[in-house]
């Protein structure tokens, strides 16, 4: 197995991994976490494309991580206020809870 | 690469002006909100902020059209021009709209956070990059999340503004994972490069799976079905202006960056050439959307919940003509969404101007509003005819030219072709629905003892201004159409 393919297989197993975090846990800060884990999972496929493909000295693969990254941050930034707000109004956070919208 | 600075500078303007005006009103706020009303504070805010919207729009119009601009991450095509111009109206006529119906604290911050997203939607009108693309949308994202939840006085706004960030976040994760198999296919982020690079390789599993995340993606932020189950939480319990934000511009935005994407990046250089990767699953999410949107909006005896219903379906109209823009142009689906977007804000501020006088959820309390307010019971009827697609609105003309391209593709045996006749189909069950709510409005007797609503002055102008545009592009639709 090459060393691409391994960083591939790392970054979909991780991106999985996320997927059913996200889906499976009723804690709203466990599917925050995620919810990092899948884009994390991208900024390694970014990283592993950019060193093992074609044209490493471009370094766009590499840019493109430093502005995931930052834009991840502030997401989990807003996220976390947003759990805040609703820890206000139930005492928790469990999204199993969060059923005043339906219909 | 060589980058020129003032031409970057200059295509740039309507950003720079609405980031500006951000911070102005921010600074602003800051410095000489002490000791004045709340009242006062928001009047200030929102005069401010419709500045920074107006010279934005401003600058738009005076920017010329241009080649690839900043070593090909921006292109001032038709498409990103129109787009521009359309998601700065429609953040204009909600804006125009808040004072005297959001009665909220912090309402520097309110304004500061719409125009951050506008700027996020203006930026997604014209990126011909992944890069750009990604972080105008998060831009964009991000701030909606927080206006969904401004109003922390209520448990209903945090959660809506909580379940559209999961749903925003994991979708923007599909949608990272996507462009990074994009990368890898072909180590470009520019379209154009993408696209050289996908023609001179066959079409690989990894390039379905890349597409697949992609469109997951978009389907979660458009509201697609089956990816739309957060957008009637969020139109329920978002603030009323900060929800048809929410319903109207940023779908423009989102459209404009996805066509672009599908049409310059993801399609093969020969226009005969086999048919396009991702035709199979837009084909499948528009006639999804359209059949799940129709049919849940039928039972739902929530407004706002019903406007969410009707979004989805026209995210699959929406998407019948991204099928079908590859042959016809974007002219159709861009008027479809510019016209769509503006009766859902005409229909959300009509929502606001209630939510200050005692609230409008449920189908009944909207009965009588002919009696308790002529304009609104108006603009309502207007808007809800518009979307539902009758002359001499505008929403006729842009089902009509998005219908007309898909029978005309290769007749109604043809894919597009079927699922323009399915759509046309179940047009007649959303209006309805539409004429379920416009009942009660128009026919119904107002409840006793139910005062007369006093439309505040900004939103009557904003709602006149809506319903003008309505009949405008309904009767001269050249207005837009020539532009492309």
């Amino acid at each position: 197995m090459s060393p691409l393919q391994a960083c591939l297989l790392f970054s979909s197993a991780l991106f999985s991994l996320g997927l059913i975090a996200v889906l499976v846990r009723s804690n709203a800060i466990l599917v925050l976490l995620g919810v990092e884990l899948m884009l994390n999972a991208a900024n390694l496929n970014f990283i592993a494309f950019w060193r093992y493909g074609p044209a490493p000295a471009e370094g766009h693969g590499v840019v493109f991580v430093v502005f995931a990254l930052a834009v991840a941050a502030a997401e989990a930034a807003v996220g976390l206020a947003l759990v805040i707000a609703l820890h206000r109004h139930q005492r928790n956070v469990r999204l199993g809870d969060a059923r005043r919208l339906h219909g | 690469m060589t980058i020129d600075h003032s031409e970057l500078l200059h295509a740039f303007r309507p950003e720079a002006c609405l980031v500006a005006g951000a911070l102005l009103v921010l600074g602003l706020d800051l410095a000489t909100g002490r000791g004045r009303t709340a009242e006062r504070r928001a009047r200030n805010a929102a005069l401010l902020g419709l500045l920074a919207l107006a010279a934005a729009l401003a600058a738009t119009f005076a920017a010329a059209p241009s080649g690839p601009l900043a070593a090909g991450t921006m292109l001032l095509d038709p498409l990103a021009r129109v787009t521009r111009a359309g998601v700065l109206g429609l953040a204009l006529l909600a804006l125009a709209a808040t004072p005297g119906t959001l009665r909220l604290p912090h309402a520097a911050e309110y304004v500061a956070l719409l125009l951050f997203a506008t700027a996020g939607f203006t930026l997604m009108a014209g990126t011909t990059s992944l890069l750009l693309g990604f972080v105008a949308l998060e831009l964009a994202s991000i701030a909606l999340y927080l206006l969904a939840g401004f109003d922390k006085s209520r448990p209903e706004s945090a959660e809506a503004a909580l379940k559209y960030f999961l749903f925003g976040a994991v979708a923007a994760a599909f949608l990272l994972f996507g462009f990074s198999l994009l990368y890898g296919l072909t180590g470009a982020l520019d379209l154009p490069g993408i696209a050289r690079g996908l023609a001179a390789q066959p079409v690989s599993p990894l390039l379905l799976v890349a597409v697949v995340m992609v469109l997951v993606g978009f389907g979660f932020k458009a509201a697609a079905a089956p990816f739309h189950l957060w957008a009637p939480d969020v139109y329920q319990g978002a603030p009323a202006p900060a929800a048809a934000l929410i319903a109207s511009a940023a779908k423009l935005a989102g459209l404009a960056f996805f066509l672009r994407l599908l049409g310059s990046g993801l399609t093969a250089p020969a226009a005969d050439g086999p048919p396009a990767p991702w035709t199979g699953a837009v084909a499948v999410l528009a006639v999804l959307s359209l059949v799940v949107g129709n049919l849940a909006a039928l039972g739902q005896g929530n407004v706002r919940r019903l406007l969410a219903y009707s979004a989805v379906a026209h995210a699959g109209a929406l998407l019948l003509g991204v099928l079908v823009s590859g042959r016809a142009g974007p002219g159709p689906v861009v008027y479809y969404a510019v016209t769509y977007g503006l009766a859902t804000v005409g229909a959300f501020l009509v929502l606001a101007v209630l939510d200050g006088q005692g609230g409008a959820q449920a189908h009944a309390d909207l009965a009588g509003l002919h009696r308790r307010s002529p304009l609104l019971a108006g603009a309502l009827a207007a808007c809800l005819l518009s979307l539902a697609g009758i002359p001499p609105l505008a929403g006729f003309l842009g089902k009509f030219l998005v219908f007309a391209e898909a029978l005309k593709a290769g007749g109604p045996a043809s894919l597009p072709g079927a699922i323009a006749l399915l759509a046309i189909a179940l047009s007649a069950v959303a209006l309805y629905y539409y004429l379920i709510v416009l009942k009660e409005a128009l026919v119904r007797a107002p409840a006793p003892g139910a005062p007369v609503i006093r439309v505040p002055a900004g939103a009557a102008l904003s709602l006149i201004a809506t319903v003008a545009l309505l009949l405008a592009l309904g009767l001269v639709p050249d207005l837009l159409l020539r532009r492309f």
